[in-house]
């Protein structure tokens, strides 16, 4: 088996921060998801999962306000401008609001004093039918990208330097260079001397060969150990600014729920329902108000993900896999916690890259359920989250 | 009295599976294989009705015990089954094929694979038992929403694990041969497992269970040893799952992880709450309604565009109507009049509309039956959750004295 020497080669400690980067690009996205499970989860005892689906909406809504602005797959398109993209991240986060408010208020506000089960079976209900009209009424099904190298303004990459070149080696190197050179020229030079390319055969050409090989070598040898110890990391400007973003809307969130009327309101709601109604809390208003902004922040993330991840195919089923990993990052976070959720975000992503660094990148998927188990069975509760104590 | 209705019940069982057997032979081969199906999805849910449903244990990872029984069968069938080839046959070789020769002559090779689907059900048992066991260990300290999601985990890392192993064929699947498809068998499998749980439910240890249900920390104070309900329910239910998953490579000749998808989890969850979570007779019917419902739509090529969305439209006036009565009416015999009447309006809306809409610019066309099936599916669940939550058989079940009181009350309006 290549078990062995697969496991060594792959662990190269070099790309090892780049890896860690990438990690954390994409924990981010997975936090923002999350932050909707855990809101909704922690105001109505629900898990959301529709939720990919509405993170599904808000990429389609990203994709027909590109296309209106007219970045079309084909044809002429404008010149990239910063403007489009801002357009595209309102009108996602705007479309997923207004599907949030159809489904609150015609699927779960109906089921909220029924049993537990029932309204959890509604999501999964909701999201599969979201999933396969999604598939007859958008556009077919046919998957679609978003135009991202037009609109962005922001191309290329931002490097940054860890570890540079051994320069001494370097130097050692170019010095060796004109050794190699003038022992090719030689080579080359006696070549057509001797007719009948004899001069491969002779002693002396045997020698000149050998000189010329060993002369290459070394000059190779210095070189790449100049080069072995770097250590760099290059991110694409646009993942930067989706980082970016990725931060201020976290601080927006943490500032509407700590520091708000609407932001208190939702903590007591949280807190204990039935308490809150009491306290003259509108719980009905305060719920769609969490529910709208977990939304909002999932069609910001649908807009980002597609629009900054290279490769990134819009359908239907596009919010499977993203849904299924931010939810188990907001379990693992501990549900209904609000750091906890980005903080399991931010590593699963980088558990993930992780994996990819160690050359495993077929169970990339699986690490992040692994990670779970092992957690929830020495914390029940999440990493930041506590379990609750049943009393009789 | 007692014995009488039970042996009448087997025996009646028993019949039903042979009938379906003698009906199945005469179909082609595609109905042969939906009845075998059916078989296997009434496995499926009435065991995850076990965990889910009578244990109260929230999983959503049902697909990955089914898939387990069926990826150990393919093994076992690739690695050691060889088919009986007629030209070596003879009946001294095999002393219990020789018996049955006796017996029955002409009984030859139908024998042979049948007692080797047997044997491999019984081994994909013992392999999802213990995967059930390893994930009943969890639940014994998560609960609800946690345990749910860790059974979820545990069955997305099977089919990750499955689609990167080579011995596995990766995401291509395995081919399995010969295919022995047996109705009878299927059959007897889902009369075995409804039979288990009903008779489970009938003595000291299925009560235990449901007080588990009930109440955990109660039902532990009243002497119920709670983690070994709790696990005994998980090892059982993976069990049938798992000889359910045997019977379906076997039927089909062949597996790949699509077949086991967490939307298959997803659906016999929703059998088993569609039905009435906890009712056995709930979870058998509405595994067979629900399995037949997508099938049908799959022979459906061409749906007008107009008629569907005129169906949108109207569908969504009876749920609204029919919510309104449900809420707001009290009388019995006016509610169900208000509820047929709205259903009526619906069906007369959608064809009204359907003739409205046909000249609508963007309507024409058709949709094909098949990209419609989950849509249809899904939109049922939503749609009797929000008009009925306890499911459509709530916690009743089926039994010789609800059949007697339905004679009963004929007679009495007769007389």
């Amino acid at each position: 088996m290549d078990f062995s020497t697969h496991f060594v080669a792959a662990f190269e400690l070099t790309t090892l921060p780049q890896q860690l980067i990438n990690g954390l690009l994409n924990g981010a996205i997975y936090a923002l998801i999350a932050l909707g499970y855990t809101m909704v989860y922690g105001v109505l005892k629900l898990i959301n999962f529709a939720h990919g689906e509405v993170f599904m909406l808000g990429a389609y809504g990203a994709l027909f306000v590109s296309w209106k602005l007219g970045y079309q797959p084909d044809g002429n398109a404008p010149p990239p401008s910063l403007m489009a993209l801002v357009l595209m991240l309102l009108g996602a986060m705007l479309i997923c609001t207004i599907v949030a408010f159809f489904i609150e208020r015609f699927a779960y506000r109906p089921m909220r004093n029924q049993p537990r089960i029932a309204s959890l079976i509604t999501a999964i209900g909701l999201s599969l039918l979201l999933q396969y009209a999604g598939q007859i009424f958008l556009l077919n099904g046919t998957p679609q990208t978003i135009q991202a190298e037009k609109i962005s303004p922001f191309s290329g990459n931002v490097v940054l330097n860890l570890r540079g070149a051994d320069q001494s080696r370097l130097a050692e190197a170019e010095k060796l260079k004109p050794a190699w050179d003038a022992a090719v020229a030689e080579f080359k030079a006696r070549m057509p001397l001797e007719p009948g390319g004899e001069f491969n055969l002779s002693q002396e050409g045997e020698r000149l060969h050998t000189k010329q090989g060993d002369a290459e070598r070394a000059y190779k040898a210095a070189l790449n150990d100049g080069n072995a110890g770097v250590m760099k990391i290059e991110v694409p400007k646009g993942q930067v600014v989706l980082f970016t973003i990725t931060i201020i809307l976290m601080a927006v969130l943490t500032y509407l729920v700590m520091f708000t009327k609407q932001g208190r309101a939702m903590r007591a709601v949280s807190h204990d329902f039935n308490a809150a109604s009491l306290m003259g809390i509108n719980i009905d208003s305060i719920i769609t108000f969490t529910f709208l902004l977990g939304s909002a922040l999932a069609g910001a993330g649908a807009m980002m993900y597609c629009t900054f991840i290279p490769g990134t195919k819009i359908d239907s089923f596009l919010g499977l896999a993203p849904g299924i990993k931010a939810f188990t990052a907001a379990v693992l976070g501990g549900i209904g916690n609000i750091p906890g959720a980005v903080l399991g975000g931010l590593v699963m992503g980088v558990a993930e890259y992780l994996v990819v660094w160690a050359g495993y990148d077929s169970y990339r998927d699986a690490i992040a359920f692994l990670i779970l188990i092992v957690v929830l069975l020495f914390r029940p509760g999440g990493l930041l989250g506590s379990a609750k104590v049943e009393k009789v | 009295m007692f014995w009488g209705k039970r042996l009448g019940s087997v025996a009646l069982a028993l019949l039903g599976c042979l009938i379906l057997q003698r009906v199945g032979l005469g179909l082609n081969s595609y109905f042969q294989t939906m009845l075998v199906l059916a078989g296997v999805y009434v496995t499926l849910s009435v065991s995850l009705n076990l965990i889910n449903g009578i244990t109260g244990q929230f999983s959503i990872g049902h697909a990955a015990f089914y898939m387990i029984g069926a990826y150990s069968a393919g093994v076992l069938a690739r690695a050691f089954y060889v088919p009986l080839d007629k030209s070596l046959y003879s009946p001294l070789n095999n002393g219990f094929q020789g018996l049955v020769q006796s017996i029955s002559p002409g009984f030859t090779c139908q024998l042979q694979p049948l007692m080797w689907l047997i044997g491999v059900m019984i081994a994909g048992a013992i392999f999802a038992a213990v995967a059930g066991f390893v994930v009943g260990l969890p639940s014994l300290r998560l609960k609800g929403d946690y345990l749910a999601i860790v059974t979820m985990g545990f069955g997305e890392i099977v089919s990750i694990i499955v689609r990167n192993q080579e011995p596995l064929g990766k995401s291509y699947g395995l081919e399995i041969k010969p295919t022995i498809p047996s109705i009878f068998l299927t059959w007897l499998l889902a009369v075995v497992c409804i039979a288990v749980c009903r008779n489970l439910l009938k003595n000291v240890h299925g009560l235990s269970f449901l007080a588990v249900r009930e109440d955990e920390v109660a039902s532990s104070a009243m002497g119920v040893n709670v983690t070994r309900v709790k696990v005994a329910a998980f090892v059982l239910g993976s069990a049938f799952a798992g000889a359910a998953g045997a019977i379906y490579a076997h039927s089909l000749g062949f597996v790949s992880p699509t077949n086991f998808s967490m939307d298959i989890s997803f659906i016999i969850l929703t059998m088993v709450i569609l039905g009435g979570s906890g009712s056995i007779t709930g979870a058998t019917v509405a595994a067979v309604v629900l399995f037949y419902i997508p099938e049908w739509l799959r022979d459906l090529k061409t749906i007008p565009m107009a008629g569907f969305v005129g169906a949108i439209f109207a569908t969504i006036m009876v749920v609204a109507l029919v919510k309104r009565t449900l809420d707001g009416f009290q009388e019995k015999g006016r509610k169900t009049a208000m509820i047929f009447a709205s259903i009526g309006a619906g069906i007369v809306m959608t064809i009204a509309l359907r003739f409205a809409l046909k000249g609508v610019t963007g309507l024409e066309g058709s949709i094909d039956g098949n990209k419609l099936r989950f849509v249809v599916l899904a939109a049922i669940l939503v749609i009797l959750m929000l008009l009925r939550p306890q499911g459509i058989f709530a916690h009743h079940e089926f039994s010789w004295k609800w059949v007697k009181g339905l004679f009963k009350k004929k007679t009495a309006v007769s007389a």
